[in-house]
């Protein structure tokens, strides 16, 4: 599996609802001990309805300017969903235009607290 | 940035279309996708940086991507596999990702090499001051 595979990806709650496309992939240095990192393992999706200006990553560090541009990203991102990998249905990993599946509703989801990349 | 065990990335913002340097400080590549493996918890991992425009063409997708996925592929020696790096690698994800193995080690872009070696090296000029 590529990274490719899951970014840009729909997806969609456990009733079928749209929730956005994945935009990034929220990692933790936690994985297998690679060298002298370990591996980036992969904690959870973050869902946009929108893909343009996500990679600017005003979306996500408070720090960033230029202001108008952060605030302008903001406000495409404003439902910026952060998806844990537990409740993604995994078994639907596979080709690029099978939206992923989850196996909660939209509403169970957490709030984004996670909104924002450390670093 | 560097990174510490348990830090926190988006793959897309700080790993993906970073440019990769070796020991030495010289341009290795970029980052063109990630490979991914599962862990027995069956949750996803990286295992290696992909590079060219076979890794490349099918992250872009469409007709632009179709085109750059088939110049690689025309331009690439038979069954030769995407060229990757492994993860075990990396020493440093910050502004660039720092790999701990020479750029002409790592055999990753033939093509350059063999221009680099075959047509650069003997234009006069072309090597560092110091070489």
């Amino acid at each position: 599996m590529r990274a490719s595979d899951l970014l840009g990806r729909e997806v969609l709650d456990r009733d079928g609802i749209r929730l956005g496309v994945v935009t990034d992939l929220r990692c933790v240095l936690d994985g297998p001990l690679r060298g002298g990192l370990c591996a980036p393992r992969v904690e959870a999706l973050l869902v946009s309805r929108h893909r343009t200006g996500s990679l600017l990553g005003y979306d996500r560090n408070e720090q960033q300017g230029p202001w108008l541009l952060r605030v302008l990203v903001r406000l495409l991102h404003r439902r910026l969903t952060v998806v844990p990998w537990t409740v993604v249905e995994t078994s639907q990993a596979g080709p690029l235009a099978r939206p992923l599946a989850l196996r909660v509703a939209a509403a169970d989801l957490p709030a984004a607290e996670g909104r924002h990349t450390p670093g | 940035m560097t990174v510490a065990a348990g830090r926190v990335i988006d793959l897309h913002l700080h790993l993906l279309d970073r440019q990769v340097v070796d020991p030495d400080g010289r341009m290795v590549c970029k980052v063109d996708d990630l490979e991914l493996e599962l862990d027995e918890r069956g949750r996803p991992y990286v295992t290696a940086i992909l590079l060219g425009p076979r890794a490349l063409g099918p992250r872009l997708g469409g007709r632009l991507g179709r085109w750059v996925a088939a110049i690689g592929e025309r331009l690439a020696e038979r069954d030769r596999p995407v060229s990757r790096i492994d993860f075990s690698l990396v020493t440093d994800i910050g502004s660039a990702i720092a790999v701990s193995r020479p750029r002409g080690r790592l055999d990753v872009i033939p093509l350059e090499d063999w221009v680099e070696e075959h047509v650069i090296a003997r234009i006069p000029g072309s090597r560092h001051e110091s070489e």
